[in-house]
């Protein structure tokens, strides 16, 4: 448990630290280049499929059988119901770790004195694992929606906070200069400067903390709630349904690249104006 | 009139060590609509003093007067122009033209029509919703310049603008410059490390020495206006090759020439 706990700690730090750095340069794919990832998902299925037909076991299904499964569930419509709860969960949790992440991180980034105050804070939460806030939300809120949405903007904040104030620091004093040299006040240089030059930045943060907000929705529902998807996840992982763990843990992972894939479409049309060769 | 007495700017020094005095003593007095250019080594200060002018950055003692008015801070007054174009990469040609009036508060309409009128004058018409990333360096510090112009300024700052230009483009800039500035005068302070730019655009070129950096020395340039039509004869006569090997002849003796 310990050990656990350990390394995810490990892995949300160098997440900050990478998701600070969005502005990478990659060559254009070559043709064949853009075949690599399908292949490798189709090689991952097949695999899949060989290892659970030639084991055998109840608790390694093949690949067929757990798409089987799903279809089931969402065709006599029991899980639908259960993705709404879920759905709704994480928009509203996700909506509360923006609007939170971002103020704070603009308010950090600039001013010196809040940094001074906060970053602290911030980065603990970040590095401390979320769900054991869980328990005392639990224990204020009982079975409500709020333990999720708490449980899901405690996962999702803090990156955002993080990533946020570090944009707005790293923004170029040239440009910040110039705006000053033609007489903008602070209000006009942090519209028209320092937020869109923060942006992809920002974003790349923004990105992380929906990742990061799935999983706090999965984990909320899972192991303090058994509510939703999670809840699904649980129940039939306490019957050794394997099938069903499977099929929704599928879902799950289809539903977090669909948000993701929202915010990375949101990201482009805001960034727009960065060079091609210029994205991560 | 510009008049700057007595200037003292000092850096803090890193750590412990001494503070770093980057003007010494300046004392230089710009004319109206004059066209003056400040060569000298790197690190004597041309920024700094470009900077103290523009009301960007406190000095520590002496004063700067524009028409015996003490500069406290910046003004739309006196427009920059930056080595480095300093281009909103975000916004289209037009808009970045159309900054200053935009921070002045001026209506959409009139100040897009302003921009326009400048982004025709500097010759990037068809450009306007272009972004910064789509134009050569060239256009870039067109944008720049057009930009500058669009606050209607009675100064001109130009900080090496044409530094990151390759020789042609440079030229070609020159020009136009010149041409604009014969059209409607204004007092230009152009700062360059090019002695042949220095000679060809500027009335008077101050030569600057390093460490701390002060007036080295003020030269008149003899050669006549306008010249926007004919830099490039103006670049083969006896006056300019005589500026010049004096330019040299000092900068080499002041022997902080960077290697
Ligand atoms: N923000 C700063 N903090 C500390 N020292 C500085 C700062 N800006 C400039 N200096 C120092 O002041 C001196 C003058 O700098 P400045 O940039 O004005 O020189 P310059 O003549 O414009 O040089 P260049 O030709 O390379 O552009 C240099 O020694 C520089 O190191
Ligand atoms: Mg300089």
């Amino acid at each position: 448990m310990t050990t656990s706990r350990g390394s995810k700690a490990v892995v949300q730090t160098t997440e900050a630290i990478t998701g600070t750095q969005p502005v990478r340069r990659r060559a254009r794919l070559r043709g064949w280049e853009r075949a690599v990832g399908p292949v490798s998902l189709l090689a991952g299925a097949i695999a899949w499929e060989a290892i659970g037909q030639a084991l055998d076991v109840s608790v390694f299904p093949p690949l067929s059988a757990v798409l089987g499964r799903l279809g089931e569930l969402l065709a006599d419509g029991t899980i639908l119901g259960y993705l709404a709860t879920s759905v709704t969960n994480l928009a509203i949790g996700f909506a509360v770790a923006l609007v939170f992440g971002l103020t704070l991180g603009v308010l950090m980034g600039v001013y010196r004195r809040v940094e001074m105050a906060l970053d602290i804070y911030v980065r603990a939460m970040l590095t401390a694992p979320s769900l054991v806030f869980a328990p005392i939300f639990f224990t204020l809120f009982g079975l409500d929606r709020i333990t999720i949405v708490g449980v899901i903007v405690l996962y999702s904040t803090f990156i955002i906070v993080l990533n946020t104030a570090e944009a707005v620091k790293t923004a170029p004093r040239s440009l910040v200069e110039m705006a000053r040299c033609y007489g903008a006040g602070d209000r006009f240089v942090l519209r028209r400067v320092i937020l869109p030059s923060a942006t992809p930045l920002i974003m790349a943060g923004v990105r992380l903390g929906a990742g990061r907000a799935v999983k706090g929705m999965i984990n909320g529902e899972m192991f303090v709630a058994v509510v939703g998807l999670g809840g699904v996840v649980m129940t039939a992982g306490r019957n050794f349904d394997a099938e069903t763990v499977l099929a929704v843990m599928t879902l799950i992972i289809v539903l977090a690249f669909m948000v993701v894939w929202l915010v990375e479409r949101l990201d482009r049309r805001l960034t727009a104006w960065l060079p091609e060769t210029n994205r991560a | 009139m510009i008049e700057i007495k007595g200037l003292n700017k000092y850096f803090p020094g890193r750590g412990r060590s001494e503070p770093v005095q980057a003007l010494r003593d300046v004392d230089l007095t710009i004319r109206d609509n004059e066209f003056l250019t400040i060569l000298g080594p790197s690190g004597c200060g041309k920024t700094t003093l470009l900077r103290n002018i523009a009301g960007l950055v406190p000095w520590d003692t002496g004063e700067i007067l524009v028409d015996s008015q003490p500069v406290r801070g910046p003004s739309p007054e006196r427009a920059m122009v930056f080595q480095n174009f300093a281009l909103l990469p975000w916004s289209t040609v037009l808009a970045n033209v159309a900054i200053g009036l935009e921070i002045r508060g001026e209506p959409r309409g009139p100040r897009e029509a302003k921009a326009r009128e400048l982004i025709e004058r500097v010759g990037l018409s068809g450009f306007e919703d272009r972004l910064p990333g789509e134009l050569s360096g060239g256009m870039q510090q067109r944008v720049g310049l057009a930009r500058a112009l669009a606050v209607d300024p009675s100064v001109l700052l130009m900080d090496e603008p044409f530094g990151a230009l390759d020789e042609q483009t440079r030229r070609l800039l020159q020009e136009e410059l010149l041409r604009i500035w014969e059209q409607t005068p204004k007092t230009v302070v152009f700062i360059t490390h090019s002695m042949e730019e220095a000679v060809l655009l500027g009335d008077r070129i101050v030569l600057m020495s390093a460490r701390p950096g002060q007036v080295d020395d003020i030269i008149e340039v003899p050669l006549a206006r306008p010249r926007s039509q004919h830099i490039n004869e103006l670049g083969e006569s006896p006056e300019f090759a005589s500026i010049t090997t004096h330019l040299w002849t000092r900068l080499r003796s002041m022997q902080v020439l960077n290697t």
